[in-house]
């Protein structure tokens, strides 16, 4: 992931979030912490998407592998598909 | 259905290679079982609970992830003549002690033989399960070490099928004890009302199988009428929602069953180049229940992915409850959608009664049906002194059916306060209106002003359409003033942002003007609070009394309640 990739998703992950004053970094817990519930997971995914330009396999991608921005980039390396 | 004695003798008379379950694990990865593969693992889970020592009428939790491993053990658990419940597998969140104290009290409410995990359950979870030392805790292993043996055990229809839980949190949620012919019964009436064709209709899910829309609808169904199911884990369905739309695709799925929130949530988390991929075009039901139905929501769902095939008039609704196995109405499948009828606002809030008039009145509040009753089905709706109410006339929906539930597990006492003459007492707020039942709301959550009856959920979408707010995160409460008598609109509500307060006159006097033009009524206080300040449920919804219970805290200036 590029530095300005990681930025993004933070940024994104923290407009999501709406915690006031919060900062993270690529290594904060987010789903095993509560910062990111179940529902909202589904929205972080698709701008993982967007950002790394590849196509998230459905049902590949499991909670843990969201729990933070390090892991969701590890995560689209490992299962990302170029987009169609 | 009904010549069945009980549910595993409709499991075992389904052709053996006959598709039963396919279960959707990624985009590429498929499990599926016939129904004579499904029997036979069910088969080898039941010797599997035998050699634990579980036997007829002994209680067994399975606390499993959402799979053809767990409904096995469901199966044959019944297959013993044992009483299965499914519990909701614990997530990453989920607090160990909470948890492990919720578990405690139902599997000591329910005396249960058995708890029984799945041979992955994760080690750092393990503090989450406890049981007491009548209860034996085991992994279900895929039963490698058991004895394959068949269970010839006589089951009457009268005997306790197994235990769904009703809403609430984990502890105190109440055990639903439903026996053979009250589920053979139900699911009977509800294949006649949707008009099941074994050979054409499958049956998709990614409903969880602790709640009685997952478990009756999408795998007791199926089971007896001998339907396909395709089906995915909650789990990964919330994470890529979208993902719903290619195993309907894929399975060209006819049936299927979500509540009303789903409506929205799916459209809104799909991308619109994505749309090509889908075909919806074999659904003829998607059938909106277990909660109130929303016209909105409705519309959003059919004008999101009538470009996918989706047919006018598939959309359709219910009326549902654990205590009654599952469905009490459904809407007809031969028109196009639930009726919808429009009322008097001021006329319905005042009198509680509908006064129809034209769609897009000035004031009007529009009510979709929850279809009609199924046969063996009675409903009356009770006003607060128990007289009965005439058609149109709003007040407690009350049911008496030939499929409801025996009481709730070892709880006489809640048992004594539900029922009364045979009638279960739903505590949902409804009417009915030439032979079609609408639900309005929970009657605890009613709001009354001055005689004026409000529904919290109308008040809620006023205040939740303005921009500032953020998407579901508001309560309306009716809050006891003792100088006036009677009850004031009280609204929480979360702005987007922590920027958002500094405008926050502006925003609650828009709040204010849009629910005053569209409800008559005046909001005494609005709440603007920063994100995440209200309390929400486990199962992710805004909890009003503990939100209530906050606020008192937070403002106690304001004798809020109190």
């Amino acid at each position: 992931m590029t530095a300005e990739q990681k930025q993004q998703m933070i940024e994104y992950i923290l407009k999501r979030i709406r915690k006031p004053n919060l900062t993270i970094d690529e290594n904060t817990a987010l789903v095993s912490s509560g910062l990111v519930d179940s529902m909202a997971l589904g929205d972080v995914l698709m701008q993982l998407e967007d950002v790394t330009h590849m196509r998230i396999p459905a049902g590949k991608v499991k909670p843990k592998d969201m729990d933070s921005v390090s892991k969701m980039f590890e995560t689209a390396a490992r299962v990302g598909k170029p987009q169609k | 259905m009904l010549a069945y004695r009980n549910l595993i003798q409709a499991l075992e008379s389904a052709p053996g290679d006959r598709p039963f379950i396919t279960f959707w694990i990624d985009e590429d990865t498929r499990e599926t079982v016939t129904f004579g593969e499904f029997r036979q693992r069910s088969r080898v889970e039941a010797a599997a609970l035998h050699a634990k020592s579980a036997g007829r009428g002994d209680r067994v939790v399975i606390i499993m992830p959402q799979g053809i491993a767990a409904m096995t053990v469901f199966a044959g658990a019944m297959m013993l003549g044992a009483v299965p419940a499914f519990l909701a597998y614990p997530n990453e969140k989920v607090e160990p002690a909470k948890y492990r104290s919720g578990l405690a009290g139902v599997t000591a409410n329910l005396k249960a033989k058995l708890v029984v995990i799945d041979k992955d359950f994760p080690d750092e979870m393990m503090e989450c399960v406890s049981v007491g030392e009548e209860t034996i805790f085991c992994r279900a292993d895929g039963a490698a070490s058991a004895e394959l043996r068949d269970f010839d055990v006589e089951v009457p229809p009268d005997q306790i099928a197994f235990i769904q839980h009703s809403a609430g949190t984990t502890g105190l949620q109440k055990g639903v004890a439903l026996t053979h012919g009250a589920v053979l019964r139900q699911i009977e009436h509800l294949a006649g009302a949707l008009k099941i064709d074994r050979d054409k209709d499958r049956i998709y899910s990614w409903l969880p199988l602790y709640h009685d829309m997952g478990l009756i609808a999408c795998f007791i169904l199926p089971m007896v009428c001998h339907l396909p199911l395709a089906m995915q884990s909650p789990v990964e369905w919330v994470m890529q929602p979208e993902t719903m739309l290619e195993v309907i695709t894929g399975q060209r799925s006819t049936l299927a069953w979500m509540p009303n929130f789903a409506f929205q949530f799916i459209p809104r988390r799909t991308r619109p180049n994505r749309l090509g991929n889908y075909d919806l075009s074999s659904l003829r039901a998607l059938i909106n229940c277990s909660e109130p139905v929303r016209a909105s929501s409705m519309r959003e769902f059919q004008q999101a992915f009538s470009s996918c095939g989706l047919k006018p008039g598939v959309l359709q609704s219910s009326y549902a409850m654990a205590e009654n196995v599952f469905a009490v109405t459904q809407s007809d499948l031969h028109a196009d959608g639930p009726t919808c009828v429009w009322a008097d606002g001021a006329q319905f809030r005042a009198a509680h009664r509908v006064e129809p008039v034209v769609e897009g009145t000035v004031g009007a509040m529009p009510f979709t049906s929850s279809g009609r009753l199924l046969p063996g089905h009675e409903v009356r709706i009770a006003s607060e002194s128990g007289a009965v109410l005439k058609d149109g006339e709003a007040g407690e929906i009350l049911v008496k059916t030939d499929c409801l539930f025996d009481g709730y597990y070892n709880r006489g006492d809640l048992t004594a306060q539900a029922i009364a003459e045979g009638w279960y007492r739903t505590g949902d707020l409804g009417f009915l209106c030439d032979g079609d039942l609408y639900v309005v709301g929970r009657k605890k959550d009613l709001i009354i002003v001055g005689g004026e009856n409000l529904y919290p959920q109308d008040i809620e979408e006023i205040a939740g359409s303005h921009p500032a707010i953020h998407d579901g995160r508001v309560i309306a409460l009716g809050v006891y003033n003792p100088e006036l008598g009677t009850e004031e609109i009280v609204i929480v509500a979360e702005v987007e942002t922590e920027e958002d307060l500094e405008r926050a006159p502006e925003i609650e006097r828009e709040i204010r003007s849009r629910v005053v033009s569209t409800l008559g009524l005046t909001p005494s206080l609005i709440f603007l609070k920063p994100p995440k300040w209200i309390v929400k449920s486990t199962a992710g919804k805004p909890a009003r009394a503990t939100t209530l219970e906050k606020l008192q805290r937070e403002h106690p200036e304001l004798n809020i309640g109190s």
